[in-house]
């Protein structure tokens, strides 16, 4: 039990993380198309 | 100090040049819905990045630390609410033809009446948020410049205002999906941080301080604050203007509806990750440290100066993106709702107004900004009045076949009116009402006061 809270964090963690990747990554390839 | 000066500079010039980028906006279409062309990822990033406010950070990191997971059950109202947007509400809207605004989407179901005074809510609401987002920016720059706390508003709120009234929602929407980016990755970083070299015994640890704060959480809190608190994060929130103008602002129907709902999925995992950091804190930090500062005692005092300087950044990065939201909609709420009814206008001339309106609500915003009571008070306040003022209309108005203009004008009149004698009491008598439980009478009687609306309307046409 504790260990698979722990987990559920940390994999909550990589989805924040994940998440702000992938705007940034639409964002910085939106800029690319607009020059 | 130098360092935590140069890393927010840095940050600002960065801002800066983003919001240069999105370039200015020509026409008022584009300065109030980006010309309808949002994509997926950018309607869910400035989603995230409009509701991940001071309350979302800050405050939840405090309340982890105070009452463990308690509030990550309360939390998802609020992931349900966005859910239920997405599916039921978002697209329906999305798909009104010629609608900038809820005000129009208002007057388009009821009647020009209606739509004038859900224009008039909607710009109040929009300026009240804005200084309740001011108050926080002066509080996190007053940390790093040691400056009055006067003269930190007036930078946060000037900034913003100077992208927002320029570049209008796309600008707003870009830098928000540039700010989501920032606080993203660098918050559960920092809790990946804490977790692998700051906690003794690991998981076994954690589990323990969990459990520990989640039973004191209980044992604090009455059942009426947990069902006001509830009701707050389910309705509250829900669809106020910024939030509306994203989904309107979507390419299709289909983006606005994945936007909100990937957004309410978004925000429990995020409440977790806050949650968690705040947890952390109780083996890193004094106990009694109050619940605003545990986020920035914790980062002080397991990363570097530089670390701290990053994080102050990433706070302000919280509070300018929610700030330049609501100055946009509050603008367009003006212009399309309170002026366009009485006016024909050419769009130059609508998007003059659209420039001019974002600067005066800022120059209130910054002006309002020290009576706000706290930041969360204020956000609860500001959210009781739009959810009991603007909802049923809005929302019964979108399902039922023929709404009846006088249920809107009594509905968000008596919304309006309960909500603000609540709040005034609560001014008045602060140990007798707590605030979160004000929106439950203040709605009912707003809900009330539609359906005999209805009623009496339906009878006159029926006579």
């Amino acid at each position: 039990m504790e260990l698979l809270i722990f987990i559920l964090v940390i994999i909550s963690a990589l989805f924040v993380i994940a998440s702000g990747v992938w705007v940034a990554i639409v964002l910085i390839s939106r800029n690319r198309r607009v020059e | 100090m130098v360092l935590s000066v140069a890393v927010v500079l840095a940050y600002v010039v960065l801002l800066t040049f983003v919001a240069v980028r999105a370039r200015a906006a020509r026409e008022f279409e584009e300065f109030s819905l980006a010309k309808r062309a949002l994509p997926l990822a950018l309607v869910f990033g400035s989603l995230a990045a409009t509701y991940v406010g001071p309350g979302f950070t800050i405050a939840f990191v405090g309340r982890g630390f105070n009452s463990g997971f308690l509030f990550l059950g309360i939390g998802l109202a609020y992931a349900i609410q966005n859910i239920l947007v997405g599916l039921f509400v978002a697209p329906r809207l999305r798909a009104l033809k010629n609608c900038h605004t809820l005000g129009d989407a208002i007057g388009q179901k009821y009647d020009r009446k209606c739509q004038i005074l859900a224009g008039i809510i909607s710009v109040g609401i929009c300026t009240f948020l804005a200084a309740v987002m001011a108050h926080a920016g002066g509080v996190v720059l007053t940390d790093i410049f040691n400056l009055p706390s006067w003269s930190c508003v007036t930078i946060v709120v000037g900034v913003t205002a100077l992208y927002t009234t320029f570049g209008g929602l796309r600008a707003s929407v870009i830098t928000d999906a540039f700010q989501f980016s920032s606080f993203a990755i660098l918050l559960p970083i920092t809790l990946l941080f804490v977790l692998m070299f700051h906690l003794d015994c690991g998981a076994a640890a954690f589990a323990q301080q969990t459990s520990v704060a989640t039973v004191e959480g209980f044992g604090s809190v009455s059942l009426i604050k947990i069902v006001g608190l509830v009701a707050a994060f389910l309705l509250g929130e829900t669809l106020i203007p910024p939030y509306a103008n994203r989904a309107l602002a979507s390419k299709t129907t289909h983006i606005s509806r994945n936007g909100f709902i990937l957004a309410g999925i978004f925000s429990v995992v995020w409440f977790m990750v806050m949650i968690s950091l705040g947890i952390t804190a109780r083996s890193i930090i004094p106990k009694d440290t109050a619940e605003d500062l545990v986020l920035l005692k914790l980062v002080e005092s397991i990363l570097p100066a530089s670390g701290y300087a990053l994080l102050l950044v990433v706070l302000v990065s919280v509070v300018m993106s929610s700030l330049d939201s609501l100055l946009n909609a509050g603008a367009v709420a003006f212009t399309q709702d309170i002026v366009k009814p009485f006016a024909k206008l050419p769009d130059k001339s609508s998007l003059k107004i659209g420039r001019c309106a974002t600067i005066i609500i800022a120059v209130i915003a910054v002006a309002c900004a020290p009576a706000v009571p706290s930041i969360i008070d204020g956000l609860l306040i500001c959210y009781t009045i739009w959810a009991s003022a603007i909802l049923p209309a809005l929302i019964i108005g979108l399902w039922i076949k023929n709404p009846r203009p006088l249920a809107g004008i009594l509905s968000m009149g008596v919304g309006t009116l309960v909500a603000m004698i609540a709040i005034m009491f609560f001014f008045i008598f602060p140990s007798i009402i707590d605030v979160p439980a004000i929106i439950i009478p203040a709605l009912g009687s707003a809900l009330l006061a539609y359906i005999l609306g209805h009623w009496i309307a339906s009878i006159k046409s029926g006579a």
